[in-house]
């Protein structure tokens, strides 16, 4: 019986995958534009899920690799006219370098060290990058591409992306790698002696976090045209990606999706009241930690058993 | 008529979230009584001792101090109301010093109204901590120590004094010493519940004695009607 | 080697008042173990109110002290009974971004009232400065040490003297004990988070007569308060005064030789590089 939900859970996940997929044939620009923010949310939230739900890794400085992943795409089109795809990779190359580079300091410290040490690596990347002459300083550049792409093919990356990155989580928790991140998130001392190489297997998730996330800014700047230190290195994004899991469920796989729907949801429609919104969305974590601390996903699925892409193996 | 109880302990169930803890515990201890809990590491002596102070809260039955029921509250109540418990682990504040440590254990307003002449018993019981009062209480040996926490315990004036495994880590002359001052506190009018895993020295201490296994008490009786055969066997559960 | 001279000598003034900022920050992860992200916003916090009653009432900032600590002492009392003590013990996530929520909504809030405009609390003395020889040394700067000196230690007599402060360090040695001798621990806790934030407002107030600042500014105060702890070490007095001068020399001694521009850069790199080495800092306790 339960495999029958199970798998008419998974028939309706992929239906809705590939409405999804086909909404710039079907939707208005508007459902395009929020079902492409909502792609790219969804797997800059799931590379935060990753690190901060199931390896420990509570970053607050993602917005490194937004940064980055921007700065690539508009270096790479403007300066050298590299293909627009290329770009991406690019971007998402260069986080990758930057994360081990980070990795370096950070990974020495525990806990909220670890925390304040991305937000501190972000803080002077945003210092460094307003001060550079190369990126134009503070003022930004303007995004060209090679070739230049319509929205709906910027929302088709978007997609794959989206639908990328719930795949890799997913795949990434029932390898090898996922049954020692779980075994680290009960106690990661014990799993250590088991031979669960924690060190490791955190830089791994930091590395591949990095990769999909850079690859993702990249995408997004595209849609902006438009990057800028202030912006790009903004502590704002990691309060939108808190949101995100918080709201939708730390550790869950589904988690992110749901928040990310919700938080793009709110922000269309407190597009007015920039800051209200913010101050909504902190609100509204707080209680979530306070009320229902395993978010949305977590609760149900702590309640009622209810999963849809379980990475325990049955 | 029936002497009042200084502690009802009444078919007690306590949980750790779904962890089944402590099965159906029933004990009494009079005013004036040493009681011992005699058991292995796991066998649930501890979690008792805590669910009488009021750190965890039984899921069923009831704990009476002297008529009243307790079951439920929060240490800061129980401690009013003259429950005092010595940790396992005697859990001393390190980085106070000795002085500091005892009044802190005074921390009641009742009791700090009382405090300097109970401190002056706890010195004329513990003459070593009146010697070492200024001394940060981190550096003092286990043996100082575990006095340290008695002292402590007792600034509060309970009428029931726990203690958790007092004789754990200590050498033995000083493990003697600690239970002649115990005795010394109970003629003074304050019942003990001991718990411990030394079996020859809480038997010798006790006036009624209980043996627990897995959260669930296996023998009760009068330390001279047991033999230590049987002890030891309901102790290891053989 | 006499140019030298006038940063240091401003380091060490503006040490102290870095070394006030992150007193409170140092107090709560040492005593209730929560991070508490907040801090700098609180701190700003404390700079607006004093702002609000300058405007309202027409004083000098000094005086806004009284009035701004003590609102601020509530603050933190109910943000931490209300909020954190229901959040201890679950987990190292909860707490965190708990605070993380606080921080964007004190933000976002001051951003509504106050608007995005950069404000400074206005006084003369800002202006007066003391002359040794070739050095001047700014009477803001001077006035920002010893207040910054005396929060210190009368916070250090207090925790030695008083039945309340005696009751906080018995809570963060164990708190477990603590409930046993019958301390109401989350009263305590609620009580410990009141006086850092008291903290944080003298320190805003001073903050706020020496530089701009605006809705925003409060994770870089954050970040510095993270600096001097990181730096000084968890837990120690003289670790957070000497944590403070390091940090604000590394910075003024980076814009002296690099540029303005360069001045928090430095101080970061000095922080991550003694993150790196020494995590638990020059005095920390592991």
């Amino acid at each position: 019986m339960k495999d029958v939900i199970c798998r008419s859970r998974l028939v309706w996940m992929g239906v809705l995958t590939a409405a999804l997929g086909t909404v710039p044939l079907w939707g208005s620009d508007y459902l395009v534009l929020f079902f492409f923010l909502f792609c790219l949310y969804l797997t800059v939230a799931q590379m935060w899920n990753l690190l901060a739900g199931y390896s420990g890794l509570i970053s607050l400085g993602q917005q490194v690799f937004l940064g980055i992943g921007g700065y690539s795409v508009a270096v790479m089109g403007n300066y050298y006219g590299l293909n627009v795809l290329l770009s991406i990779l690019a971007g998402g190359f260069f986080s990758v370098l930057l994360a081990l580079f980070m990795s370096l300091f950070i990974f020495r410290m525990k806990g909220v060290y670890f925390s304040i040490g991305t937000w501190i690596f972000a803080e002077i990347l945003m210092i460094w990058f307003s001060n550079w002459s190369f990126v134009k300083y503070g003022t930004g550049l303007f995004i060209k591409t090679n070739p230049p792409l319509s929205t709906n093919e910027t929302f088709y990356i978007a997609f794959v992306l989206g639908v990328g990155s719930v795949a890799l989580v997913y795949f990434i928790m029932r390898s090898r790698l996922g049954l020692g991140l779980m075994a680290m998130r009960d106690n990661e001392d014990v799993s250590e002696t088991m031979g669960v190489q924690v060190f490791r297997y955190k830089l791994y998730c930091f590395l591949i976090a990095a990769f999909i996330t850079g690859m993702a800014a990249g995408v997004f700047y595209i849609f902006q045209v438009f990057v800028q230190p202030y912006k790009a290195f903004s502590i704002d994004w990691t309060v939108k990606l808190v949101f995100i899991v918080i709201i939708g469920g730390i550790g869950t796989i589904e988690g992110p999706i749901v928040g990310a729907l919700i938080l793009v949801f709110l922000s269309q429609v407190l597009a007015d009241y920039f800051s209200v919104s913010l101050l909504i969305l902190g609100a509204i974590a707080i209680a979530v930690i306070l009320l229902a601390p395993k978010g949305i996903m977590g609760t149900l699925q702590a309640k009622l058993g209810f999963e849809i892409l379980s990475p325990r193996r049955k | 008529m029936q002497r009042e109880l200084a502690l009802k302990v009444d078919n007690i169930n306590v949980f750790y979230g779904e962890f089944h803890a402590l099965w159906d515990v029933s004990l009494e201890v009079e005013p004036q009584q040493i009681i011992s809990v005699i058991g292995t590491n796991g066998s649930g002596k501890s979690t008792l001792l805590n669910a009488i102070a009021g750190l965890l809260q039984p899921r069923g039955g009831d704990v009476e101090l002297f008529g009243e029921k307790i079951s439920g509250m929060q240490p800061h109540q129980t401690v009013v109301r003259g429950v005092s418990l010595v940790p396992e682990g005697r859990r001393v504040f390190g980085r106070l010093t000795v002085y500091e440590n005892l009044i802190m254990g005074a921390y009641t307003p009742r009791a700090r109204k009382r405090r300097s002449t109970v401190l002056r018993m706890v010195y004329d019981l513990f003459p070593r901590l009146h010697e070492r009062r200024n001394q940060l209480a981190s550096t003092m040996s286990g043996g100082e120590q575990q006095m340290l926490a008695i002292g402590r315990a007792l600034m509060s004036e309970p009428k029931l004094l726990l203690c958790d495994e007092i004789s754990l880590g200590l050498a033995p002359l000083i493990i003697k010493d600690i239970y002649k001052k115990l005795e010394e506190i109970n003629r003074q009018g304050v019942a003990i519940l001991l718990v411990e895993q030394d079996i020859n020295r809480s038997l010798k201490a006790c006036q009624y004695a209980h043996v627990m296994l897995e959260g669930k008490v296996v023998l009760s009786g009068n330390p001279a009607s047991l033999t230590l055969e049987e002890v030891k066997r309901a102790y290891f559960g053989v | 080697m006499i140019d030298l001279a006038q940063p240091i000598i401003n380091g060490l003034l503006l040490g102290g008042l870095y070394a006030v900022i992150a007193l409170g920050l140092s107090t709560i992860f040492g005593i209730v173990r929560v991070v508490n992200l907040a801090h700098g916003d609180m701190v700003i916090l404390g700079s607006y109110l004093s702002l609000a009653f300058c405007m309202w009432l027409g004083l000098n900032p000094l005086w806004t002290i009284l009035l701004v600590a003590p609102i601020m002492f509530c603050v933190g009392f109910l943000i931490q009974s209300v909020l954190f003590n229901r959040v201890l013990g679950k987990g190292m996530e909860p707490p965190l971004l708990m605070a993380f929520g606080i921080s964007i909504i004190v933000q976002n809030f001051l951003l509504l009232v106050f608007t995005s405009d950069a404000r400074a609390l206005k006084s003369d003395l800002s202006m007066m400065t003391i002359s040794l020889g070739e050095i001047n040394i700014s009477l803001l700067y001077l006035l920002n040490f010893l207040i910054g000196l005396a929060v210190i230690l009368g916070l250090r007599q207090f925790f030695r003297k008083t039945f309340l402060g005696r009751a906080i360090r018995a809570a963060s040695d164990d708190v477990v004990a603590a409930k046993l001798v019958g301390a109401n621990t989350s009263s305590i806790y609620a009580y410990a988070m009141g006086i850092a934030a008291l903290t944080a407002a003298v320190a805003g107030v001073l903050v706020g007569m020496t530089f701009i600042f605006y809705p925003h500014t409060g994770p870089q105060y954050l970040i510095i308060a993270f600096g001097v702890v990181i730096i000084g070490g968890l837990g120690s007095i003289k670790g957070t005064l000497v944590g403070g001068f390091i940090l604000a020399m590394a910075q003024l001694l980076g814009a002296h030789f690099f540029g303005p521009g360069y001045q928090l850069l430095c101080g970061y790199m000095v922080l991550l590089i003694v993150l790196a080495i020494r995590p638990n800092g020059i005095f920390g306790k592991a």
